[in-house]
């Protein structure tokens, strides 16, 4: 006689362990007819050191998605947004977006922030035709074999270099040392920051610090023995605030140089205003007040979005407008016609997703004009022109010097 | 989504001999690794290097292990009176110290930019897709026979003369158990272990970046390690696998709960591993497969 109770629940967990094999592929395969949503991926730095920073720009790629499904979706489909933290890990970052790809199905993903994600993730991308837009700077990026799948709105290294060299130049300083924790973009920028200062017979000197120290005094003790005019702070939020303290200590009173991403209104607010007094930032800029900058601080509800939303913002509605105007859902679509609604000479000025969608409806070429820039790419995925912002800490608060 | 599934497996396989090796060391001879990482990055840097500069995959592999040796036997001469706590303290600086050293000598290891385009094996002849089946394969392969390799251990008298060194040093001395070498020994296996696993990874993923070796996957095959059951090389093996489960699980599951956003998202699922270790802890102490003491053979008549 058999046991009625072994048989029932050996049945029952055979049936329901295939259901859940079973599960996952239903949806895929809805999805594989073409029809349903369309997917698109944020994989941003929602915790780890780069956590500041991604939870503003997944807001802004939503914002987006959100105002294409308000005006009916992309080619009469909906859009889906599929968020993924990378946890500012390359490996976390390859484990999700492999998610994105095999299980997800995403065409493009975008506010992709880390060098080093964007570097892991990049062969995944032109292998399974996913297009990859980011902020990442680092020069080497644009130089792997991407086919083109690969697309960034942040300026290289190289650019940024010659602008802090030319800034340090224009305030007098002859004697220019740099403080950077290592990161992707360190030795480029500073080659060109030495570039631009050796041409008009001054010197540099360039100091690679830990950036997870508690404290600077020793790293400072060296750049002070430089007796420099100017220093560059090149790190990130935390360790420059640990620096800009330090300096204070040490009595240094030249010009200090550093980005506007490491002192920005946040790092002003939680020093001491004598620690930040005078501070110069340089940002590559934000298209400040153009259709797109207003439209996208609008939705955001603030009036100084990070350079990294801005961005963001820009590359969803790239990807949508590419998808769009190319007529198939596919990574493959928007890398080939990317350039053709990011920069037509000629094509009609469009600043949102809607405003684009309505100019392709009319059989209207587009020139896309972003809330961080231009937004026109080179071949290998670089962007083709970016002003630059300058600001001085004046009285506590980040004050606009100019833009060029 | 079986590309994802396979490809689940294969870090999965990773994470099992990373867990293995974690297993060795610590639940065999008690020495605890928190430098794990750094091991994992040793051998990942070996082999990518090594393969890089045109010699073959296999040797690649074969240097990454031995690369882990050299490293294990050069952190156990250091460490030679340190234990427990102190051990670990240690061995945490010196996984960071592989770490710094990858992120400044940018001569040998390119920097933060990390190396690119590492070899994938066959990759042009099986495609992609195949090229993900035979990794899945070949990692779980050898993980099985890691493990069955290491069962063979703990049975011999190497694992139980290891595991007199765990519960008491002295008492293993005073026995005449060479103490000092089977550390060395047990230290040295482990972080070939360690650099197996990191070689996988360069050449399964093409690219790796200081970045990868953060502790935080040391902290994560200690989950798997401590979940599974310390001591069991089956316990850590599954443990290995669970946490990769759970950990791509939480993202399937959190989509599920209503009304939140990402970050929040991010947040929960931290906070779940931190949970699910905290659960684990209290209903089983001792890991889900708790260590099996053998009992003492009968004396011969």
């Amino acid at each position: 006689m058999t046991d009625p109770r072994s048989g029932f629940s050996r049945r029952a967990l055979l049936a329901a362990g295939m259901g859940a094999v079973a599960l996952p592929f239903l949806p895929a395969a809805a999805r594989a007819q073409g029809s349903g949503p369309l997917r698109i991926a944020a994989l941003s730095p929602l915790s780890g050191a780069g956590g500041t920073y991604g939870p503003s720009m997944v807001k802004a790629i939503r914002a987006v998605v959100e105002e294409a499904n308000a005006a009916g979706g992309i080619l009469g489909r909906p859009v889906e947004l599929v968020v993924e933290d990378d946890q500012t890990s390359p490996e976390a970052a390859v484990r999700a977006m492999r998610k994105l790809i095999d299980v997800d199905r995403v065409v493009a993903v975008a506010g992709v922030w880390s060098s080093a994600v964007a570097a892991a993730i990049a062969p995944l991308c032109w292998e399974s035709g996913t297009f990859l837009a980011t902020c990442a700077g680092a020069d080497a990026l644009t130089n792997l074999p991407h086919q083109g799948f690969l697309a960034r709105t942040q300026p290289n290294t190289t650019l940024q270099g010659r602008k802090f060299g030319e800034f340090a130049l224009s305030q007098g300083a002859r004697r220019v040392f740099m403080l950077s924790p290592q990161t992707p973009f360190v030795q480029s920028q500073f080659d060109n920051i030495t570039a631009a200062v050796k041409a008009q017979g001054g010197e540099t000197e360039l100091l690679v610090y830990d950036d997870k120290k508690p404290s600077y005094r020793s790293e400072l003790q060296q750049a002070l023995r430089f007796r420099p005019d100017a220093i560059v702070l090149g790190g990130y939020l935390p360790d420059t605030t640990v620096l800009v303290k330090d300096m204070l200590r040490a009595g240094f009173a030249g010009t200090r140089i550093a980005f506007a991403y490491s002192v920005n209104q946040k790092l002003v607010d939680s020093v001491p205003a004598e620690a930040v007094e005078g501070i110069y930032t340089i940002a590559p800029s934000p298209a400040e007040n153009s259709p797109a900058w207003k439209h996208m601080t609008e939705q955001a509800g603030t009036t100084t979005p990070d350079p990294y939303s801005t961005q963001s913002y820009d590359q969803a509605n790239l990807v949508l407008l590419a998808l769009q105007a190319a007529g198939t859902a596919s990574g493959t679509a928007i890398r080939d016609t990317l350039r053709k609604i990011s920069q037509t000479p000629g094509g009609t000025v469009v600043s949102r997703v809607t405003e684009g969608l309505a100019a392709l409806k009319a059989g209207q070429a587009l020139n896309y004009e972003g809330a961080s820039g231009p937004c026109d790419f080179t071949e290998k995925g670089d962007i083709i022109d970016c002003q630059f912002r300058y600001e001085q800490v004046k009285a506590g608060k980040l004050t606009l010097l100019r833009i060029a | 989504m079986l590309s994802y599934l396979l490809f689940s497996v294969t870090i999965g396989g990773i994470y099992a001999l990373l867990a293995l090796a974690l297993n060795l060391a610590w639940g065999g001879a008690g020495l605890v690794n928190l430098g794990l990482a750094g091991f994992f990055g040793i051998g990942a840097y070996a082999t990518a290097l090594a393969t890089g500069a045109g010699l073959p995959v296999a040797l690649g592999l074969g240097i990454a292990m031995l690369a882990g040796v050299l490293a294990g036997l050069a952190i156990t001469g250091a460490t030679l009176r340190l234990r427990d706590d102190y051990l670990a303290i240690v061995t945490l600086g010196f996984g960071e110290i592989v770490r710094l050293v990858a992120l400044n000598e940018r001569w040998l290891t390119n920097g933060a930019d990390g190396l690119s385009g590492i070899v994938a094996p066959f990759k042009a002849q099986l495609g992609v897709q195949g090229f993900n089946q035979g990794s899945a394969l070949a990692v779980t392969a050898l993980v099985l026979l890691v493990w069955w390799l290491l069962r063979r251990l703990d049975a011999s008298p190497f694992g139980r003369a290891l595991r007199a060194v765990r519960e008491d040093q002295e008492l293993a001395a005073f026995a005449g158990k060479p103490v000092l070498r089977l550390k060395f020994q047990a230290f040295a296996l482990s972080a070939a272990l360690a650099g197996l696993a990191g070689a996988l990874y360069a050449h399964t993923q093409s690219y790796i970046s200081p970045d990868h070796f953060q502790p935080l996957i040391t902290i994560y095959i200690f989950l798997a390690v401590t979940a599974g059951g310390l001591g069991r090389p089956l316990g850590a093996l599954l443990g290995a696998y669970a946490v990769v489960i759970f950990l791509e699980g939480t993202r399937f599951l959190a989509a599920l709960v209503p009304g939140i956003e990402p970050v929040q998202v991010a947040a929960l699922r931290e906070a779940l591993v931190g949970l699910s270790l905290l659960l684990v802890l209290h209903f089983r102490p001792r890991g889900l497969l708790p260590e099996r003491i053998p009992p003492a053979p009968k004396a011969l008549p």
